[in-house]
């Protein structure tokens, strides 16, 4: 979603929460997701369960061979009836119900100064890709590894976080021209 | 212990994707009201310039945590069915730095 003042003339967007309270509320939201299900939060898993379909589509023959994408179509008939795809919805779905509320929603692309819109999507694209291999070499993102499995204290994923902050904090100082 | 209620049986499984709708709609509204819909401010963390990103997921962490620790003492949630994820050090170490990376990059 892309977010910067709001669309209305005259409109200001309203300021963001706190962030120790937002802490909380995602932290009960993680707790609720632990009590009623048995599950944690997530994302990068919705989107391995989506491309093993699209995978299985296109080179069955391919898919069949591969444990990866087994182990997503192995799980449900339809992928799209999956629990992290749904929740992943639902993410969509809530962020843009609080962008419209705040007055926070319209149609930019957030850039420093520096860069040319074109620039920065062509980071935004190769940033994505690192992601998504990151998310599923590490077996997690930020919510399945280092929110869920963080406040498990698996091991591991206090590995992965700190990891995720010593890559961001390493190559900052190369990318500052994309955003300063 | 009578949580998970889905895997105790309180609760039917039929509800399993309501239940993900609902939580998932509330995870994306906190994350937008703590600014995580902007990938400036995301980015910010790593330009010390707003640290918020850490603000909102430590304190998550932890009140996750302190919830799940008191409700398995008072014998409520069974500890035995929290989604632990296996231990893999040497690619969780790699995937993070190239997540980590693609974060700054992309702009989450």
């Amino acid at each position: 979603m892309k977010i910067g003042s709001g669309q209305d003339a005259g409109a200001r967007p309203a300021p963001y929460m706190n962030p120790y309270l937002a802490g909380i509320g995602i932290g009960l939201v993680l707790l609720a997701a632990f009590v009623i299900a048995g599950r944690g939060l997530g994302a990068s898993g919705a989107f391995a369960n989506v491309v093993s379909f699209v995978v299985n589509l296109v080179a069955p023959a391919h898919a069949a061979d591969n444990s990866f994408y087994q182990k997503y179509l192995s799980r449900a008939s339809n992928p799209f009836k999956d629990w992290l795809f749904i929740e992943v919805i639902g993410v969509i779905i809530g962020g843009f119900v609080s962008g419209i509320l705040a007055g926070r929603v319209s149609r930019t692309i957030e850039r420093g100064p520096r860069i040319s819109d074109k620039g920065r999507l062509a980071f935004a694209f190769g940033g994505g890709i690192l992601t998504a291999f990151g998310a599923q070499f590490g077996r997690g993102c930020t919510s399945g590894q280092a929110l869920t499995g963080g406040s498990l204290l698996n091991l591991g994923s206090w590995a992965f976080m700190l990891s995720v902050f010593a890559g961001g904090y390493g190559i900052a100082y190369f990318l500052r021209r994309e955003w300063k | 212990m009578t949580a998970p209620l889905m895997t105790s049986g309180v609760l039917s499984p039929a509800y399993s994707l309501l239940v993900a709708l609902l939580i998932g709609i509330s995870f994306g509204f906190f994350l937008e009201r703590a600014g995580f819909g902007s990938a400036r401010k995301l980015v910010a963390q790593f330009y010390l310039t707003d640290l918020s990103v850490f603000k909102v997921m430590f304190t998550a962490i932890v009140t996750a945590m302190v919830g799940v620790f008191v409700l398995s003492r008072v014998g409520f949630l069974d500890i035995g069915e929290m989604p632990i994820i296996g231990t893999y050090l040497v690619p969780e170490i790699i995937g993070g730095l190239i997540l980590g990376i693609g974060f700054v990059m992309g702009g989450y």
